[in-house]
């Protein structure tokens, strides 16, 4: 174990595998000398050289779009879009490319490539630079859906990602890059798929990923004090779901709150919400409830912003409804 | 060891004139392209080393790094060791520096105006300019190839002085009696205060300009001159011009594309020596169709004809001279 | 092309707002009065200012995440952005937009840009607009180097060269995306060079010369009015800081940065004004005073304005 950031964490993911498979590179804009907007690929131009690490112009579309090239041709590309929001600017190598290829040509292409980019709100970089649209991938048949909350995660999916054969959407957060924690060493995976209890709990299941996982815990705390047992699960992976983890949590508390910070027509805790309506109905006994952002571009000024971004009091809030 | 030093400036033919009249459009790709047939023509002659002028586009070491598998050439190439300031002062510097380090030849890529600025630092070097400008008069559009080879030729030593190698005319602009700049075409005055965009094309704005030469095949204010009495860069002559609607109206093509009548009052043969006075003030000069020189109210400025311009490599020479003289050593052996 | 010394000092006064404003910025950015990102234009005032002279309030423009020059230029309001910087409820998006959004749509500016290439093809739009409607007002697209290795570039001028449009696409060289210099991220050193691929003019000229900029823009506007197309013009210039504040610049060469800043386009403007004798020394410090007086008007503006309220968040997220 070893205390690290979660963007040195995820770093020394991409560190580890770049050591151990000569067909994984890096490339995106300044991701090389500049070591990346948020310092997520610091010193990883200097460890593997030009060959390995490189800056691409600004160019989204090519960037994806050659990954996949690649990506079907043998290598492993991991390649970074600065901020998700620019997803909007390549999705057709997504949409249409990426997640199409291997199905269309009936299963004989294969397209090993990781998508890492930071999503969420919270630095006042407003509608075009703080989006969680995490929702508009998971909705995609093809490529997987990663959001690591804390740093032990953030490694060990970074690790599980590249290894794995099919599109990766590696989604990190702004707000939790700084957030230091406990990492293992070595060759330790977090598998794709398998959901983490970051709290153990009774009376209710508060599923929540990303920077949202943090505010699950302080709201579980707080609650703890007045009586109110939470169990806080992480997905960590939206795509796969590790639905089976989600069902015998609602099974043990009766009572389920979606929490994530995207907003809430369409995100994906309406899609959580119906498959335990749908599979675990007679555990339930509370409606369920989501905590998301308001169906609004995020805006800029911080008061509005900290009106946006769901926090802690919203989730007791939301909890506590369903003790009423 | 025989070294040719290559100028190509990025910036050539990239000015306002493709916005007002319908200037030549020349990429920096073929700028590459160019002196990759220059350095083959060089390494065919036998030329053992080549200097060239760096530019944040990389003309040269792109060049170098564009050549087939098979035509990879063994020449020594070096970079002149000049700090880049991405204007015009890095023909100045580099043909500076190339003129200290004893190239044997400079070729130029560029137009009227890359050439004045190198031949401000080329001292007796012979220069072998390549067109690559809008509107040029004193390079000549000739294939890279050939230019390469009887660059090598002049820097070998096979061929040198005339017909092979050129002296030129040149004018010199004075201020308050200093020299503070030259022209090797034309030094033209207008109506302005400032530099701007740099050319010219707007004809009322002309007041005065004195010529080294001008024929009427050539296109700038040459070509005024070239209509009305052609001076040929060999004579010892120039020739000093008043423009004004009250005078003659002649038809000439002042821009590519742009051929208008521009009112002339008077016209004057010189000779070499004369000086010519700015009369009226304030103006710019344009030296070789860029704008370069302010001249206020209570400024002296004149201008002045001479033969020491750059000494200028013919192709056509240089070649015939090598052919001549393989006959002249078969003939012998 | 005649300029008299009332617009000279017409441009030095928007100049030196732009970098007061830009300065004042950098210090409030510094002071955490400005959340978000903010990126200055400084060094490359000459831009803004020779191509906005030639437009009036019924053009359009477009412009970047490095925007507030092309606002000031345009004659956007300087208290009404500085109080947008800070998110407060009186600034230009009421607070929603911040740095890299502020827009005046009522004088034609149709908005900073956070996605970079994105005011490519928006400016043809413009610009389809006023020939649609048969008008003689036209559109200024201000783009980055960078932003011309986007596809958004290379679609929005075949587009607009095939529809005649009346749209100036104007580059603002200052060789750099972010850390990326240029000779590294393309092949071709002047941009306006991929303009003749499209069938547009494309001229490359100083961007430190306020007059060269606004001659060229000059003669690209009356092409546009008088429904001649399109055109391009690379103005090569500079940005003083790094990308954003915060960026301490280390990828640049520090001897090119002392060169350029030497060619600071305001210098070079002070220098001609003194030489002609347009303003003495005491008349230029005194339009600095001015710019400076104003713009801390602004701050003062800026920071006694409200807050927005917490349930503006859902306002103006459709039209009613
Ligand atoms: C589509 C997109 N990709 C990347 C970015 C991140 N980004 C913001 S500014 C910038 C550099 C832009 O360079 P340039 O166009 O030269 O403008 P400059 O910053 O130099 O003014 C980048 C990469 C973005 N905002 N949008
Ligand atoms: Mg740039």
């Amino acid at each position: 174990m070893k205390t690290m950031t979660y963007v040195e964490a995820l770093r020394d993911g991409m560190r580890f595998e770049m050591n151990k498979d000569p067909n994984v590179y890096l490339a995106g804009e300044d991701v090389g000398i500049f070591g990346g907007c948020f310092g997520q690929t610091a010193g990883l131009y200097q460890e593997f050289g030009p060959e390995r690490v490189i800056d691409t112009p600004i160019t989204e579309t090519a960037i994806i779009g050659h990954a996949v090239g690649a990506a079907a041709s043998g290598l492993r590309p991991i390649v970074e879009i600065m901020f998700i929001d620019f997803t909007g600017v390549c999705m057709d190598e997504i949409l249409n490319q990426a997640t199409k290829m291997r199905y269309m040509f009936g299963g004989k292409a294969k397209v090993p490539m990781v998508i890492r980019t930071p999503c969420g709100a919270g630095v006042g970089a407003a509608a075009q630079h703080s989006q969680s649209l995490e929702a508009f991938f998971t909705h995609i048949p093809g490529i997987k859906v990663v959001m690591p909350s804390v740093a032990a995660d953030a490694r060990g999916l970074m690790i599980a990602a590249i290894r794995d054969d099919n599109p990766v959407m590696y989604i990190e957060h702004k707000g939790l890059l700084g957030v230091e924690g406990e990492v293992p060493e070595g060759d330790v995976v977090v598998p794709l798929g398998k959901a983490d209890i970051k709290k153990e709990g009774s009376d209710v299941t508060i599923v929540a990923w990303s920077a949202m996982v943090g505010k699950a815990m302080n709201a579980a705390a707080s609650l703890e004090k007045e009586g109110i047992s939470a169990e806080v699960l992480d997905p960590r992976t939206l795509k796969p779901l590790d639905i089976d983890s989600i069902l015998s949590s609602v099974a043990k508390t009766g009572k389920l709150v979606i929490v994530h910070e995207a907003n809430k027509t369409g995100g994906f805790g309406g899609e959580i919400a119906a498959l335990v309506a749908d599979q675990g109905f007679d555990y339930l006994n509370a409606p369920i409830k989501r905590v998301t952002a308001p169906d609004s571009p995020v805006p800029f000024s911080p008061v509005l912003e900290k009106a946006y971004v769901p926090g802690e009091e919203k989730i007791i809030a939301a909890v506590k409804e369903l003790f009423a | 060891m025989a070294t040719v030093g290559i100028i190509a400036n990025p910036a050539s033919g990239k000015d306002i004139r493709r916005l007002v009249s319908y200037g030549t459009v020349f990429d920096n790709q073929e700028k590459v392209n160019i002196v990759r047939r220059i350095i083959l023509g060089l390494s065919a002659v036998g030329v053992a080393r080549i200097l060239y002028m760096p530019d944040y586009y990389g003309i040269v070491p792109q060049a170098l790094d564009g050549l087939k598998q098979e035509d990879k050439v063994s020449l020594e190439v070096e970079r002149a060791d000049i700090e880049l300031t991405a204007d015009q002062q890095d023909s100045l510097n580099a043909a500076i520096f190339m003129r200290e380090s004893g190239v044997g030849c400079i070729v130029t890529l560029g137009g009227d105006g890359t050439n004045r600025m190198v031949a401000k630092g080329c001292g007796n070097i012979p220069l072998l300019p390549v067109s690559t400008g809008t509107n040029n008069v004193f390079p000549g559009m000739i294939e890279g190839t050939v230019a390469g080879m009887a660059a090598g030729v002049v820097a070998l030593g096979i061929a040198d002085g005339p017909p092979a190698v050129m002296p030129s005319k040149k004018l010199v602009i004075y201020k308050n009696g200093q020299p503070v700049d030259i022209a090797l075409i034309d030094a033209v005055t207008l109506r302005d205060r400032f530099v701007g965009a740099r050319a010219i094309w707007e004809t009322e704005r002309l007041l005065q300009a004195v010529v080294t030469r001008g024929e009427p095949h050539n296109i700038g204010i040459a070509s005024v001159v070239g209509n009305i009495e052609p001076v040929i860069p060999e004579s010892d002559e120039g020739m000093a011009l008043e423009f004004g609607g009250e005078g003659r109206s002649v038809l000439s093509p002042i821009a590519p594309g742009l051929i208008v009548k521009v009112g002339v009052k008077g016209h004057k043969k010189i000779m070499i020596g004369d000086e010519v006075r700015i009369i009226r003030k304030p103006c710019i000069i344009a030296l070789d169709g860029e704008r370069e020189v302010e001249v206020k109210e209570d400024e002296e400025a004149c201008i002045k004809l001479t033969f020491d311009g750059p000494r200028v490599v013919d192709v056509r020479g240089v070649l015939h001279e090598r052919v001549k003289k393989w006959a002249g050593e078969r003939s012998e052996g | 092309m005649e300029v008299t010394k009332e617009t000279l000092l017409g441009f030095y006064e928007t100049m030196v707002t732009i970098r007061t404003f830009e300065e004042k910025a950098m210090e409030l950015f510094a002071a955490g009065y400005i959340p978000g990102f903010v990126h200055l234009y400084i060094g490359e005032e000459a831009v803004a200012t020779g191509v906005c002279a030639n437009l009036t309030e019924r053009d359009f423009i477009t412009s970047t995440h490095r925007g507030h020059g092309h606002l000031i230029a345009k004659g956007g309001k300087i208290d009404l952005m500085m109080a947008e910087l800070m998110g407060k409820v009186t600034g230009y998006c009421k607070g929603k937009g911040g740095s890299m959004h502020i827009a005046d749509v009522d004088l034609g500016i149709l908005g900073a840009n956070g996605i970079v290439g994105a005011g490519q093809p928006i400016a043809a739009g413009a610009a389809f607009a006023c020939k649609y409607k048969k008008q003689d007002n036209v559109c200024v697209c201000f783009f980055g180097d960078g932003a011309s290795n986007r596809g958004t570039f290379h679609e929005a001028l075949n587009l607009a060269s095939i529809f005649k449009l009346p749209v100036i696409y104007v580059c603002e060289n200052n060789l750099y995306g972010i850390s990326n210099c240029q000779r590294d991220h393309m092949n071709v050193s002047d941009i306006s060079d991929r303009a003749a691929s499209y069938g547009i003019p494309g001229v490359s000229v100083d961007g430190n010369d306020v007059m060269a900029v606004y001659e060229a823009a000059a003669e690209a506007v009356k092409r546009a009015r008088k429904g001649e197309g399109p055109s391009m013009i690379e103005c090569k210039t500079w940005r003083h800081r790094g990308h954003f504040e915060g960026d301490p610049g280390i990828y640049k060469n520090a001897k090119e940065q002392e060169a350029w800043i030497k060619k600071d386009p305001i210098i070079k403007l002070e220098k001609k004004l003194v030489e002609y004798e347009y303003a003495a020394e005491d008349e230029l410090n005194a339009i600095k005073d001015a710019a400076k007086e104003r713009i801390e008007a602004a701050v003062e503006f800026a920071k006694n304005s409200p807050d927005p309220e917490p349930e503006d968040v859902l306002r103006d997220v459709y039209a009613d």
